[in-house]
Parts: structure tokens; sequence; C-alpha cells
């Protein structure tokens, strides 16, 4: 590995509701913007939303995949876009720098448009 | 600042009770699995995935720290989550949450509420450090 390199992106499978129901229970976020149709769009959102942290968890994901979890000593994002059951996730990263002990990377959290969700920065033990 | 409202400056001194979480093998496999992401050590429950904290931060707690802040729940997004991983968190831990709000300001018509979240386990080691911004909508 070196800096520039470019992870194997991940692909995600379609969204669903299912998933977010089952994602609450999991989680124990129980906000119902996430789960309940008639509360989401009475908040203006059009229909329910997918919890950022599930997001956050797909590019964990794609982390683990990437690198050993437990080598992981950093790892923040910013949520950019909301998400609704029927889109279809991918996430890319790369290794963006180094420093002696430490790789530090990026990741990307995309729809199929090309929406970023959520923009990921991490850092590993090499 | 001084567009602070009332809530808001209350919000800055709530003081959140600690809560205590067992890290349970079970949990670990229903949080990987719901996510999609199937291997072999969260289904065995031997490791924590990523972002697992966040289960503690949600079942450790009586109700959701948005709640308990007072805020809206149809107007509230999450707007940044870090992570500091500092020691590991293994299935039988018990992790003690100790919660602070760090800032809260308004910006572009918009409350933002910084809280950070202290993870101690049971040998009194702070193995991870959880800030998350959270977003209320006007």
């Amino acid at each position: 590995m070196n800096v520039g390199y470019q992870f194997d992106s991940l692909q995600k499978e379609e969204i669903t509701h299912t998933q977010l129901v089952r994602y609450a229970g999991a989680s124990g976020d129980f906000n119902p913007i996430h789960t309940v149709v008639p509360f989401a769009e009475k908040a203006g959102l059009g229909g329910v939303i997918a919890h950022g942290m599930m997001i956050m968890g797909f590019t964990g994901q794609a982390i683990g995949n990437w690198f050993p979890v437990k080598n992981l000593t950093k790892y923040s994002v910013r949520f950019k876009a909301m998400t609704k059951p029927g889109e279809k996730i991918e996430i890319n990263g790369s290794i963006v720098d180094e420093t002696e002990d430490l790789w530090i990377c990026e990741a990307r959290a995309v729809n199929e448009l090309g929406e970023v969700k959520v923009q990921a920065h991490f850092e590993v033990k090499k | 600042m001084s567009n602070l409202s009332a809530t808001l400056t209350n919000i800055k001194n709530i003081k959140i009770a600690p809560y205590t979480y067992t890290v349970e093998k079970g949990k670990i496999k229903e949080f990987a699995s719901a996510i999609g992401d199937e291997k072999e050590e969260y289904m065995n429950g031997e490791t924590i995935p990523p972002t697992f904290p966040t289960v503690i931060e949600f079942w450790g707690g009586k109700s959701s720290s948005s709640e308990t802040l007072g805020l809206n729940m149809s107007k509230v997004l999450h707007g940044e989550q870090a992570f500091e991983y500092l020691g590991d968190i293994n299935p039988g831990d018990e992790i003690t949450v100790n919660s602070t709000v760090e800032d809260v300001y308004t910006k572009a018509s918009m409350n933002f509420v910084v809280l950070k979240k202290e993870f101690v386990n049971q040998n009194n080691e702070t193995v991870l450090i959880s800030r998350s911004t959270i977003i209320e909508r006007h």
C-alpha cells in the first residue's frame, strides 16, 4: 500500500424500508422519521429516511474489508445528504496521507447518481 | 452567542446521567446483520463493527440523547459523527458512558448541539470517545 492507493469499492444492495426497521431495532434509534411513513411525511421529508448511522455503518463495512478493524484509531463522517429506501449505495476510498505509524484515508458513500451521502475520514495503524 | 434561544441555553447546561451497558455477542451479530456486514468475526460476536458504539449510546440510556435534550424529534438530523478508538471493546465488557454537551450554536437557521461521550470500561480505562453533532431544523 502507498499514498494514493484506491481501495476496492463496496456495492451495497438497494435499501429497503424493512432494513430501516431492522436497523432501528438493532441500533436502538427509534426516531419515527426512519420507520413511520406518515410521521416522516408530516416532518416534511416526503417519506422515511435512512439512519445516517446506517450509511456510516456501510462505510465501516468497507473499512473492515480494507483493514483489520482492530487497527482503526479514528473514524469520522459528515452526513451530506439524506438517503431513502430504493437507493443503492457504493463506498469508495483511498489512502490520502501517512505518518510513521498510520495510514490516513478518506472514503465516500454515494448513490447511483453520484450524490455524496457520507464523507468519511479515518486513520488506521500500519 | 447572543442569538441563542432560551431552550438552547438550557441545553448547554443539561447534565446527562451516566449509564452502563454490557456488550453482548448476540447484539453484535444482530447489529452487523442489520447493516448487511456479515464478517465471521461479527457473526460469532467476537469483534465489534466500527459503528457499534452507537448501540451502546442508544440502548445504554433510557432514551435517545436527542430526547433527553428535549429536541423536536421530527426536526432532528445527524450532522457529523466521530469515533476515537483508544482501546478494545469486547463482548462481556461493561461500558459506562459519560456524556457532556460540548457546544451549542445556531447557524443558517438551524440549531447545532455537539455531544461528547466518553466510554469507560469495567477496568476504568477510557476505550472510546464519541462526538456527535446533532442538527435541529427550525
